[in-house]
């Protein structure tokens, strides 16, 4: 059995939400020790149990140690069953979160899978919905997979409430592809998003993207959402390439003011407008695994962080696979082939 | 590895948990945030609510399964209405404590205290320290600076040791039971406190039965109203108390009035009737001069007791009453059991925990505390402030703490006593011209009980001393007297306060006085003495 070692690099649910995806697609069973080691409350977290049950519900998996505080996880996959599933998650997890758990998996299932998502699309601490739709989804669907995502309802966080779904046409296999260049930014927007608090916010996150990015009052927007669900901001700089599209988010928070917000997003726009990698650091991490699905394939990134490496460590435990991380400061290279 | 549900308890917190519009996302509302850890996992909210406050439970009970759809959340309407009425607030929690079906074997309980008014908060406290409600404790406190609106949480487990310095404060409470148990008066007799103290360990943690015994105006009746009282102050009893005086129970009636009757179970009988037993289901049967019950209806009794289901006169279907017996007796049981008019059986199971309330000549240090609490029962009872000014006071002490005060009828003199005199006093303050006629008055209707007495028992009390030929010898002329001395002698402790009592008259003349001499002297002629008397009597 793969036996992973759960306080290696920056540990926590990263290497939990990898090894479930590997595990299903792989169908080989792992077991993860050491699981949130040294933390103040060690052991799987509420969030974490609910990736491992929407993996074990999809592929009937067994498992030992799905309780919180347990550091050790036993996980034993069954066969991978597409159909229609529905996944409630609360405000201590996040749907993308288990998304990102269990769509590797159904991408080479033997049918059509629907998964419904209820629960926060906008989280502070996970990938919101948009960078999901706009950055990954597009990239995957380029190795042959079908991806819809159609989204019924935006839910922050804490108040939840959002819901989405999420409809998967199996690809036979799945191609390598190569994303080296972004190309010429041919489309380019700035959304501030409000909901259930003063328009004055967005208005405020507007102004600092035009003080300190470049953009055409028509590529700006203060969107108002129905203030019945919880409130919540955020502002979102989206970026359409030739070869790719990039999303960066600042998450509107209490006792954080709207400049700060707005800064948080800016400042990552500007390292990857600054840089010549394809992708920035959060959709760099996310490629990884469906490559690797693929079979091989290359990108370039702006930055390479902790994260990349540690998921590249256990995607290695699973594939016999070479992954090759070539850094450089304007562009890094990362590589994956077949031994 | 499958661990145990957990269930959280808790009210809603009006002024916490409130929040109408999207802002109430902004705030720190326990009971939502409870649910929203990413260490505890709450499979059930049990959330009750004030009927005032429905709008507000619902918006809760929708609010949690949205951050936390793995919670089933369970609404529970309780009836408070003041939540700061003590005694509202506990019955009420309390009540839901005992229909509450717990499993503990199967799930994990806390009770959440953050929420609902200070007073709910203690009633909660109480009733998990006293394990009606089978969990530990759970305080949650508003985040600090972290980010979300969930906070933090701690987990407070009575059973530990570390909170047995907090535990020993609510000896406190027992303490006021037992002052409960005395009716509030500050008893001195070190006799009476002590056994007070018994019954109130036995009769708190205890549902056997409990014998009390003592003389006639002992206060038998008023003890086991007062535990009756405690027992369900204490949430241990739910039901009636239900007082029956066996001397009234006599004949064929005894039965169907104890056990019931079924429409036609003899001529008569033209209604089902369903009896004491019956009508103390849940609650306190005592049955006063127990002695006096029949041999069948004590036979029905015991098996009522042990088995707790009977047979109602003329049922051929036995039916069930769950009561704690309080049993009542002026009589020496025992000697009726030799005398085959008690079952020894029945006996044996009553006399488990057996108490003997003092006479009140026996207690003479509790007679001033009871006249206090005489006079505030009657300004209770008729709206009117009475007073005994201090030598109207001293005076009546004087008497009836002397041995010339024989107090046959025990407590019930002392209220008839002080009931009369407040009844006399004019402008609320009782003279001592009043406690003097009253003084006389008591007197004298012993006077009339201790002749009544001398009369009947002077055969009876002199056999037990003397064989037949050394009564033969006296004659019936001295008889008496000496029957009259015995009996003195019986009443009093010591060989000087018989003396004290005997020539109470004459010793007010005399320069110098030596009464028990005289009496020992007296007794010494029919070859008696004093301890002799003494001990032949137990």
């Amino acid at each position: 059995m793969i036996t992973i070692d759960g306080s290696m690099g920056e540990g926590g649910g990263q290497i939990l939400r990898s090894a479930l995806a590997l595990s299903m697609l792989t169908q080989q069973p792992f077991r993860i020790d050491n699981i949130r080691a040294g933390r103040t409350t060690p052991g799987l977290m509420r969030q974490h149990l609910t990736a491992v049950y929407a993996a074990r519900t999809i592929c009937h998996a067994d498992t030992e140690g799905e309780s919180i505080g347990s550091t050790t996880l036993v996980f034993k996959p069954k066969k991978v069953t597409p159909g229609k599933y529905a996944f409630a998650i609360g405000s201590a997890g996040s749907t993308t979160l288990v998304l990102q758990a269990i769509l590797p998996a159904l991408l080479t299932a033997d049918g059509d899978t629907e998964v419904t998502l209820e629960g926060g699309t906008h989280n502070p601490f996970a990938p919101p919905i948009d960078f999901l739709r706009r950055a990954y989804i597009p990239q995957i669907a380029r190795m042959g997979s079908t991806i819809s995502i159609d989204l019924d309802r935006a839910g922050f966080f804490p108040s939840g409430g959002g819901r989405f779904v999420v409809r998967v046409t199996p690809a036979k296999r799945l191609s390598p592809f190569q994303l080296l260049e972004r190309g010429p930014i041919h489309a380019k927007r700035a959304v501030a998003v409000i909901s259930a608090l003063p328009r004055d916010i967005g208005e405020r996150e507007i102004k600092r993207v035009i003080k300190r990015l470049t953009f055409e009052a028509s590529e700006l927007e203060v969107l108002s959402l129905p203030a019945d669900q919880g409130p919540g901001n955020l502002l979102m700089l989206q970026y359409d390439c030739q070869h790719c599209s990039e999303v960066f988010v600042g998450f509107g928070m209490k006792g954080v003011n709207a400049e700060a917000v707005a800064d948080s997003a800016i400042d990552h726009a500007r390292h990857w407008l600054a840089g010549s990698g394809a992708v920035g650091p959060f959709l760099a991490d996310q490629l990884l695994l469906p490559m690797a699905l693929a079979g091989g394939g290359s990108f370039t990134t702006t930055q390479v962080t902790e994260h990349t490496r540690t998921n590249a460590k256990v995607i290695a435990m699973f594939l016999p696979l070479n992954i090759r991380i070539d850094e450089q400061a304007q562009a890094s290279r990362i590589d994956i082939d077949m031994q | 590895m499958k661990r145990k549900p957990l269930v959280v308890l808790g009210l809603l917190g009006p002024m916490l948990d409130n929040g109408r519009g999207a802002e109430r996302w902004e705030r720190w509302r326990p009971t939502v945030a409870l649910c929203q850890h990413e260490e505890l996992l709450v499979d059930r909210f049990e959330l009750l609510y004030q009927p005032r406050f429905t709008t507000l439970a619902k918006i809760v009970s929708t609010d949690i399964p949205r951050i936390s759809p793995e919670t089933d959340v369970r609404l529970h309407e309780v009836a408070i209405d003041d939540a700061w009425d003590f005694a509202a607030v506990y019955g009420a929690l309390h009540d839901f404590a005992r229909s509450y079906r717990f499993i503990p074997e199967r799930e994990d309980y806390l009770v959440h205290i953050t929420t609902g008014s200070h007073v709910s908060q203690i009633c909660l406290f109480l009733l998990t320290e006293s394990r009606y409600l089978p969990a530990r404790l759970v305080q949650t406190a508003p985040p600090s600076r972290e980010r979300g609106m969930t906070g933090s949480f701690s987990i407070i487990d009575l059973d530990l040791s570390k909170y047995d310095a907090l535990a020993s404060r609510f000896q406190q409470q027992k303490v006021e039971g037992k002052s409960f148990l005395k009716g509030g008066i500050q008893t001195r007799s070190k006799a009476f406190n002590a056994m007070i103290d018994q019954i109130e360990q036995v009769a708190t943690s205890s549902r056997s039965p409990l014998l009390l015994m003592g003389p006639t105006g002992a206060g038998k009746s008023q003890l086991a109203r007062r535990i009756y009282e405690l027992k369900k102050s204490r949430r241990q009893v739910e039901g009636k108390l239900v007082e029956v005086n066996c001397a009234t129970l006599r004949g064929d009636g005894a039965m169907s009035a104890l056990f019931g009757h079924v429409r036609g179970a003899f001529t008569g009988a033209n209604t089902d009737r369903s009896g004491l037993l019956r009508a103390a289901d849940g609650g306190v049967l005592f049955l006063d001069e127990i002695g006096e019950l029949g041999l069948d209806e004590q036979a029905m009794l015991l098996r009522a007791i042990e088995e707790r289901r009977f047979l109602p006169h003329g049922s051929d279907r036995e039916v069930k009453s769950e009561f704690q017996l309080i049993a009542g007796t002026n009589a020496k049981l025992q000697s009726r059991v030799r005398e085959g008019r008690f079952r020894e059986d029945l006996l044996a199971r009553i006399n488990l925990w057996s108490f003997t309330l003092p006479a009140l000549c026996d207690r003479r240090e509790d007679i001033e505390p009871n006249i206090d609490y005489e006079l505030e029962r009657y300004a209770l009872e008729t709206g009117d402030r009475v007073v005994l000014n201090k030598e109207a006071r001293e005076a009546f002490l004087r008497f009836a703490r002397s041995p010339g005060a024989l107090w046959t009828g025990n407590f019930r003199d002392l209220t008839a006593a002080i009931t009369r005199m407040a009844t006399l006093a004019s402008g609320g303050r009782i003279s001592v011209g009043i406690v003097s006629s009253e003084i006389a008055r008591l007197e004298s209707s012993w006077k009339q009980d201790a002749d009544l007495d001398a009369g009947v028992s002077t055969v009876d009390q002199l056999h037990e001393l003397l064989d037949e030929s050394a009564i033969a010898g006296i004659d019936p002329f001295d008889r008496v007297q000496l029957a009259e001395v015995v009996r003195v002698c019986r009443k009093s402790r010591t060989l000087s306060e018989a003396g004290r009592l005997l020539f109470s008259a004459s010793r007010l003349e005399r320069r110098s006085v030596n009464d028990a001499d005289r009496l020992k002297k007296y007794l010494a002629r029919f070859g008696l003495r004093f301890e002799s008397i003494v001990r032949q009597q137990s």
